[in-house]
């Protein structure tokens, strides 16, 4: 049996600075990766992903625990790890004052490509990310979001099988967000396994095969993103429209406790732990006889994530 | 080799977009030989007597001028890596498919190579404009004397340039051991007439012992047996700065 392309088990890492209490970033985190699978590793700021992916990608070291990559153990096989994986870190890293040309050429090279396969290549990679008309522009001369178009976009130029993305999006307009999600998608169907963490749960959502949830360096939640929905204990989303909102309209629907609720206007959004506390709600606000229009569907992983991160903080 | 290769490509189309670098790594050199060496010989005279013969200064301090170099483009190139950290490059070069004592040699390398340049360039000037009389049977030992000696200092700055996080905290730590290091040597002045306290702490510093080879690769001034203990004390140096460069790069994160 072929192994996953990441075995991540008990997972530890702390941070230990003198004079200052230990920081348990990750604590006893353990998740699987298949191959050719996009994978989410989501949590709140401070959660542990982006150290957790530190540790996938080489930069850290693990204080305990094992964590393999296509089979590579990378705190004792970190070369061959690297060997596999490509990576956009957190942070815009670009050449500033290299073209993005030469951006391109630059990363080819460290990653085993003749100049020709470059040129081959590039051509490509910048009509996929809309970067033709910038390929001669210094790096230090593009925009955030271009900057981060060029990063995303060496990734797509090499074959390595593992493509780590932490908050690859971020400082993208909506129409690259889109050519990038495509790109993604269309990566993983040749093969390649997707690793992202992300803040934006739609994204997650519409890219990710399998997902983990993080929170206080724990995973509280993982599997297929509908085993994870599913987690949220059937959990719907409800809109209400109503001729007009009074105090007492709120009220009465508030003594369902939603786990969350938003007045916008004449309408109320809110999402609720069950159907039966979704049909409730309809039926309480059409007594009202001010309700014009109502939708109820299942919630989204938003939903589930603020639910599932909420309910650890409480126990915790 | 590919990773290495790599680096030395990117080194050079980054030094292609900033001529100023090549003022530093061609042009000042020259300027300390020409301008500062030419100034003190004059006011010197006759020159300095050591080991029986009496040495001009410029011929005195032409050693200096490299030893100088190498420690000013190990300076250089060292602070790149703040400039990489601003870039953000910085960890993503580190998920590169190299060795971190790869990342650490093709950062250098390219310097090396342009050392050779400046060295070629210093000794022409020595030799054209100067009048001294190099040693030529040891010119190769002289350029892999350059070449160790930039690429020893480049690993020492390395280990404060990880360790250290503010650009500002590195720049005053390394003006600072700028300053003791080069005055505590025999780069500027013969130690046998400085005082004993300063020729002991002299006699223990790399840039001493890295001065004192390329002197007697230039102008053959020096006891043989002794420059041989500053080559292994010089190789040494070489080792172990690059062992805790390595060490301090994998916990730069």
């Amino acid at each position: 049996m072929s192994h996953p392309a990441i075995e991540v088990k008990d997972l530890v890492k702390f941070y230990e600075k003198r004079g200052q209490p230990l920081v348990r970033a990750v604590q006893g985190v353990s998740f699987s990766v298949r191959k050719g699978e996009i994978f989410g590793l989501l949590g709140p700021n401070g959660a542990g992903k982006t150290t957790t992916l530190k540790i996938l990608t080489t930069l850290l070291l693990p204080t305990s625990g094992s964590v393999r990559v296509m089979g590579f153990d990378v705190a004792t096989h970190s070369l061959d790890v690297r060997k596999n994986i490509c990576v956009v870190v957190q942070d815009n890293a670009i050449e500033l004052y290299l073209s993005v040309r030469n951006n391109f050429r630059t990363f080819g090279r460290f990653h085993g490509l003749t100049t020709g396969e470059v040129e081959q290549r590039m051509g490509r990679i910048s009509e996929l990310f809309g970067l033709q008309e910038h390929l001669n522009a210094k790096g230090v001369d593009l925009s955030g979001g271009l900057k981060r178009r060029v990063q995303v976009a060496k990734m797509f130029l090499i074959d390595k099988p593992i493509v780590f993305l932490d908050e690859a999006t971020t400082g993208m307009d909506t129409f690259n967000k889109r050519s990038t999600i495509a790109a993604i998608k269309e990566e993983a169907r040749k093969g390649r396994t997707v690793v992202l963490t992300t803040h934006l749960l739609d994204e997650a959502e519409e890219l990710c095969d399998s997902l983990a949830i993080i929170n206080h360096g724990r995973v509280i939640a993982s599997g297929s993103t509908d085993q994870v929905k599913a987690m949220g204990l059937k959990m719907m989303y409800v809109w209400l429209d109503f001729k007009k909102i009074g105090k007492k309209t709120v009220q009465s629907i508030a003594k369902w406790k939603p786990v969350k609720l938003e007045t916008k206007g004449t309408s109320i959004e809110l999402t609720v732990r069950d159907d039966k506390a979704a049909l409730a709600i309809v039926a309480a606000a059409r007594k009202t006889g001010l309700l014009r229009n109502f939708e109820i569907v299942n919630a989204t992983l938003e939903d589930v994530f603020v639910e599932l991160v909420d309910k650890k903080q409480e126990a915790a | 080799m590919q990773a290495v290769l790599a680096i030395v490509y990117r080194e050079y189309l980054i030094r292609l977009t900033s001529p100023l670098w090549l003022f530093f790594d061609l042009v000042v050199p020259l300027m300390y030989l020409l301008m500062f060496g030419v100034g003190l010989d004059r006011a010197i005279g006759l020159g300095i007597a050591l080991e029986g013969r009496a040495v001009s200064y410029n011929e005195f301090f032409l050693a200096g001028v490299l030893s100088m170099s190498c420690f000013g483009s190990a300076i250089n190139q060292s602070y790149g890596f703040f400039v990489d950290r601003d870039n953000g490059i910085f960890y993503e070069f580190l998920t590169y498919p190299m060795t971190r004592g790869q990342f650490l040699v093709g950062k250098i390398l390219f310097q090396c190579l342009m050392s050779i340049v400046q060295a070629a360039l210093t000794l022409s000037c020595a030799v054209w404009i100067l009048e001294i009389q190099l040693r030529w049977e040891f010119l190769l030992p002289l350029i892999a004397g350059v070449v160790i000696g930039i690429a020893a200092w480049f690993f020492f700055l390395a280990i404060f340039a990880f360790r250290i996080r503010r650009n500002d905290t590195f720049n005053t730590v390394i003006n600072v051991a700028y300053f003791v290091l080069m005055f505590v040597s025999s780069m500027f002045y013969p130690l046998d007439s400085a005082p004993a306290w300063l020729r002991t702490l002299a006699m223990g510093n790399p840039l001493t012992w890295h001065t004192d080879v390329l002197r007697y690769f230039t102008i053959g001034l020096g006891d043989p047996q002794i420059v041989l203990w500053e080559i292994i004390g010089f190789g040494l140096f070489l080792v172990a700065s690059f062992w805790v460069a390595v060490k301090s790069l994998q916990k730069a994160v």
